[in-house]
């Protein structure tokens, strides 16, 4: 079977490492050319990764690994490698067609920006950690790359770092995925520690995990599981974790789209499928992902119905849908995993860069202040719709199949999950109704002027977004209740496609309901907006403060950690400190006692000679004469 | 007493690389004599450049051939003069060293040494050769008289490049000092050799391992005289704390190229000879009682030296002010840190010390000829070697500044350089054999010397220069700057074959102790 390609996978992390190492080079001479350097490497990896993806389509494409032997110490092996199997051939088509996407939308977008291409060098090495994570074929490069993309984020994030809340929220990004990435730090760590030659690589864990051979025993695979996941909360911002992910939209939007849809928080997800072996010998990690899953998705989604920001909505969305990716894996479901985060990189992207275009036409990100955009914005409204569509889950737009796909998924496992990601879907095509409504229908509010000066945005914006509108409504059709192509594909066969009729019509009767209620409140008018609001105020509140999440932690931990770390501050201050200024001070007298053994007339050299031979003899073969 | 060997026809294709050297430094005297007075005399140092490479050539082909007699199931080794002299992989290996790195040196010096500073710079050029030739005995001698007369050749000719700045008081000052110096370390050698010859009666180092254990039960106490006076020497040529008060003055006052030789070439000859003559001790001592007791004596004098040499020289540079003085002070820890793996026991669990020995010295080379090309090209154009010279090199040269960041990475043993992965390997083989106090020594000052390196980085990125003029690099000077500083991440990023490498050249029996 041929791998020509997938032999020399490496070179799609590899382009926009390279644009990324120019960029950095030659950045400040470059501006705007170098803007279109990073472009053209992401194309670059993005038709390279097709035709990976094209080579394995083949039947029975054989998984290459190459690499090479990073490091030998003593019986331990470290290589360096990279994996192209079905599932690494998906993900790159999807981050490298994103960000390609993301790349041309920020030509337009950040065009004014002075530091372009610092801007566009960030999101290269975003780019190429990404990549390099999909492809690494063991854990310890795949933890190089995870911490690479945490580095990235927090680049970006507190981009413009000016001002103060990108500053706040790209630490708290950082800090929060940090708690996350110790978690799967100390799973390696297991890992390396109880796996038999001390191997790493993803074929090994296979071998050892999916033949459930007793090697490991089953609570210490449960612990490892647990931790894993624990990476992949942190990352992919399941609750308690979530919080860093709304505040990262202090980021520009591009990158928000970057974030979202098929970098960052997909990692998480990617980790789950990637060690789903070690998973799967862990029935009981297996329900808690399930559980975790399911209760991020519908509480993220009653988060989203109360929020004002445009950028937030979207965000607590990708909370909520990467709780239903979850759920998905859960359920035992790899397969609709895969399939949502497919579909949802594309519909995801394309709401976060219509997000955009109307924030780079209006100028604010309160959907309150919006309204009525969708005459002077006809590209942005309809491809905006289309996104809002998919991600409610209305046939036979591709977030539709994908979703039922999960929900199918999750009745197989247990009815409750079920019925909880019945009610998210409700819940979502509620919030999507609400922000489509607010912003493109109705009338304008807010400052009239800046609305009338509203127009649509250039074409190198739009065109990513016309693109992406076109994906999230075929999408779907790799995989459909009639034809499991991508299950096959990704699984070789072994999971099986069932339609199951209830699921079908829960989440689309779900969800045509929730599109129809929001319909009726924000858009005829017929149920008064303060209808629930007037009735259970304290409720809502809940839901606008999202549930005081962030007070609590700034409560728990935030405060007592700051006194914690006063206390070990003085500590450090007095008895650390201390003790570094007695070394350093030591070290210093030793080297004044040497400038004065250093003063010039050779004399004192020899005698200096002298003496230290006499004081050598005596000391070490005089002892023996003594 | 077997009959003396003399110099045969045949001998001499063994012996190509040192001709090869001395007929390229006598055609390239002569063409100094003919040369009209104002032409360039970089023409000699071209003509050095290509003898060095045809030297390497000869000694990688030696190489070949000793792989060659391996795989046909002989012994890697040809004795010359009845094994006084002797080619063997050790010595081949340190051969290759030493070219490689005069040929950095002369390369990086072309285009750099001015003829006002510099008035004979012929000579300057085709004197190098002799003293690689001087060097390269040392490293290939089974006899304590060929090793002495190659010292002897080395050093001589490294006084005259130390004082070749004939018009600057400090370089004459410089000369006379190493020269003092560089006298009393061959007096205290070469009366610790006569004491050895006058005990076992040899000055073939086989003979002498030999004799040396019978010898040790009526002469216990001339035995230590005997080593002690050598490693007293040795500790005086290498610099090793608290032999090491000439360094920052020779350093100092020699043009930067001689200080480079000095620091690089002449260091290793030094350590090639040492290694040489004690790796001995372990054949002529057996591993109990007294003999036991006496090798572990000598081989705790050196581990004492390495030990003191790495904090002395750590603690000496924390305040230097001098680049050049910085970098002899660092020339001094680095000189402990080659002569721990000499210090660690050699058992079945440890026997790759000369593996360790040789990547560091292959690492050290890189960081040093490339920070002491960097430092010619910044004195150059700013007129003095202060610290403060490199200040604002992030705006006036910002690939140089880079390249020199590299460097320092080594030198200070950060990842991922060849450095690094040359400290670690040291430390390996020193908790291996559980010298523990040796190996926290060597993180002590490892650390402590972040300090010392990062004064280069803060002076480069952090402080505004006294002008905003850029640093003129001479191409050649660039072009070994950026070899040294790729070569020092490479040896980082790829340890394993280069290691395998040496380890597959060198086997410690074979070279050492075979006759």
């Amino acid at each position: 079977m041929a791998t020509v390609f997938s032999q020399y996978a490496w070179l799609v992390p590899a382009f926009p490492l390279a644009a990324f190492a120019i960029l950095t080079a030659l950045g400040r001479s470059l501006s705007r050319t170098g803007a279109w350097i990073a472009t053209v490497a992401s194309l670059a990896s993005f038709v390279y990764s097709v035709m990976i993806a094209a080579e394995r389509l083949a039947k029975n494409a054989e998984d290459y690994i190459g690499g090479f032997a990073w490091l030998r110490a003593g019986s331990v092996n470290l290589t360096a490698g990279y994996e192209v199997t079905n599932l690494t051939a998906l993900m790159l088509v999807v981050v490298t067609l994103v960000a390609l996407l993301v790349n041309l939308y920020s030509l337009g977008y950040m065009k004014d920006d002075e530091r372009i291409s610092t801007f566009f060098s960030y999101v290269a090495l975003f780019t190429a950690s990404m990549l390099g994570l999909v492809l690494a074929d063991n854990l310890m490069i795949l933890y190089v790359c995870w911490e690479l993309v945490g580095v990235c984020s927090f680049l970006l994030i507190g981009f413009w770092y000016r001002k103060p809340e990108a500053r706040a929220a790209a630490k708290k990004a950082f800090i929060v995925t940090r708690i996350g990435d110790l978690g799967l730090l100390i799973a390696i760590l297991l890992l390396f520690w109880y796996m038999p030659g001390h191997a790493l690589d993803f074929a090994s864990l296979h071998n050892v995990f999916y033949a459930q051979s007793g090697i490991i025993s089953t609570s210490i695979t449960t612990l490892i599981a647990l931790l894993i996941f624990l990476g992949a909360v942190g990352k992919s911002g399941q609750f308690p974790l979530h919080v860093w992910l709304p505040d990262a939209m202090e980021g520009p939007t591009p990158i928000s789209a970057l974030i979202h849809a098929a970098t960052m928080v997909a990692a998480g997800v990617f980790l789950v499928v990637r060690t789903f072996d070690i998973f799967a010998a862990a029935p009981a990690a297996l329900d808690t992902v399930a559980v975790v899953g399911a209760f991020t998705a519908i509480f993220a989604a009653t988060i989203g119905l109360a929020q004002n920001d445009i950028k937030r909505i979207l965000a607590y969305s990708t909370v909520s849908q990467l709780g239903y990716m979850m759920l998905a894996v859960g359920a035992g479901s790899t397969t609709s995993a895969m399939f949502h985060l497919f579909t949802h990189a594309f519909f995801k992207a394309l709401l976060f860069l219509g997000a955009g275009s109307v924030i780079h036409a209006v100028h604010t990100q309160d959907i309150r202040e919006m309204g009525g955009l969708g005459s002077r914005m006809k590209i942005t409204a309809w491809t905006f719709g289309i996104g809002a569509l998919a991600l409610s889950g209305i046939p036979p737009f591709s977030g539709f199949w994908s979703k039922d796909a999960v929900l199918t998924a999750a009745l197989d496992d247990n009815p409750w999950l079920f019925a909880v990601g019945v009610v998210a879907a409700f819940l979502t095509a509620l919030y999507m109704a609400r922000l489509f409504f607010l912003v493109f229908a109705g009338k304008p509010r807010g400052d009239a002027g800046a609305h009338a000066r509203a127009k649509e945005s250039p074409a190198v914006m739009t065109a990513p977004l016309i693109v992406l509108a076109a994906l999230a409504v075929v999408a779907g059709f790799v995989q459909t209740p009639f034809s499991g192509w991508l299950g096959s594909w990704l699984t070789g066969g072994a999971e099986e496609e069932h339609a199951s009729g209830l699921a079908i019509v829960a989440s689309v009767a779900a969800s045509l309901l929730g599109l129809y209620l929001g319909w009726l409140i924000y858009s005829k008018g017929a149920v008064r907006r303060d209808a629930v609001s007037s009735r259970f105020p304290r409720l809502v509140r809940l839901a606008e403060r999202k549930y005081y999440i962030d007070e609590l932690y700034d409560a728990l931990f935030v405060k007592s950690l700051r006194g914690l770390g006063k206390a070990l501050s003085a500590f450090d201050d007095v008895v650390v400190d201390g003790a570094v200024r007695l070394a350093g001070r030591s070290a210093l007298a030793l080297g004044r006692l040497n400038t004065r053994l250093q003063n010039g007339q050779i004399q004192t050299y020899g005698l200096a000679a002298l003496v230290a031979a006499v004081v050598l003899v005596l000391a070490i073969a005089g002892r023996r004469f003594w | 007493m077997e009959a003396l060997q003399t110099l045969t026809w045949s001998d001499t294709r063994y012996l190509a690389p040192e001709l090869a050297l001395a007929v390229a430094a006598v055609l390239l005297a002569l063409l100094d004599l003919i040369l009209p007075r104002r032409a360039s005399r970089d023409l000699i140092g071209w003509g050095a450049l290509v003898g060095l490479l045809a030297a390497g050539v000869f000694v990688g082909w030696h190489i070949y051939d000793l792989q060659s007699a391996v795989d046909a199931g002989k012994e890697p080794i040809r004795n010359l003069l009845g094994g006084s002299y002797r080619v063997d992989d050790f010595g081949n290996l340190l051969k290759l060293v030493f070219l490689g790195a005069t040929a950095l040196i002369v390369l990086a010096s072309l285009g750099t040494v001015k003829k006002a500073e510099v008035p004979i710079k012929g000579e300057f050029y085709y004197l190098l050769l002799p003293a690689v030739i001087g060097a390269m005995v040392m490293a290939s001698s089974g006899d304590l008289i060929t090793l002495f007369v190659g010292m002897e050749l080395l050093s001589i000719t490294s006084y005259v490049l130390v004082g070749v700045r004939k018009r600057s008081g400090a370089s004459g000052e410089a000369a006379f000092k190493y020269v003092v110096t560089g006298g009393t370390a061959s007096a205290f050698i070469l009366y610790g050799m006569s004491f050895l010859y006058g005990v076992t009666g040899s000055t073939r180092l086989s003979d002498i391992s030999g004799a040396l254990g019978d010898a040790l039960a009526d002469y216990r106490a001339l035995v230590y005289v005997a080593f002690f006076f050598m490693i007293v020497g040795f500790a005086l040529k290498l610099a090793l704390a608290p032999f090491h008060a000439w360094a920052p003055d020779v350093y100092q006052g020699a043009p930067t190229p001689a200080t480079s030789f000095l620091a690089i070439v002449a260091k290793g000859a030094a350590f090639a000879m040492l290694y040489r003559i004690f790796i001995f001790l372990y054949r002529a001592f057996g591993s109990e009682g007294d003999q036991a007791a006496v090798r572990e004596d000598l081989f705790l004098a050196l581990a004492v030296l390495a030990a003191a040499a790495m904090i002395v020289g750590v603690a000496g540079a924390l305040k230097q002010q001098n680049a050049k003085r910085l970098l002899a002070l660092s020339g001094v820890a680095n000189a402990g840190i080659l002569l721990v793996p000499l210090t660690l026991e050699v058992n079945s669990l440890h026997s790759s010390m000369f593996s360790e020995f040789v990547y560091y010295l292959i690492a050290y080379v890189f960081m040093n000829a490339g920070a002491f090309a960097v430092l010619t090209a910044v004195s150059r154009s700013s007129g003095h070697e202060e610290l403060s010279a490199f200040a604002g090199m992030y705006h006036r040269a910002p690939w140089t500044a880079a390249a020199m960041t590299a460097l320092l990475c080594s030198l200070a043993g950060l990842p991922v350089t060849g450095g690094f992965f040359g400290k670690l390997f040291i430390l390996f083989g020193a908790v291996q054999t559980k010298a523990y106090w040796l190996a926290a020594i060597l993180l002590a000052t490892t650390v402590a010397s972040y300090y010392v390196y990062f004064s280069f980085i803060r002076q480069m990125y952090m402080r505004s220069g006294e002008s905003d003029q850029a640093v003129a690099v001479p191409v050649p000077t660039g072009i070994v700057i950026w070899l040294c500083a790729a070569a020092s991440v490479a040896l980082g990023i790829l340890p394993k074959p280069i290691l395998d490498w040496i380890d597959g050249i060198f086997s410690l029996g074979a070279d050492f102790l075979a006759r």
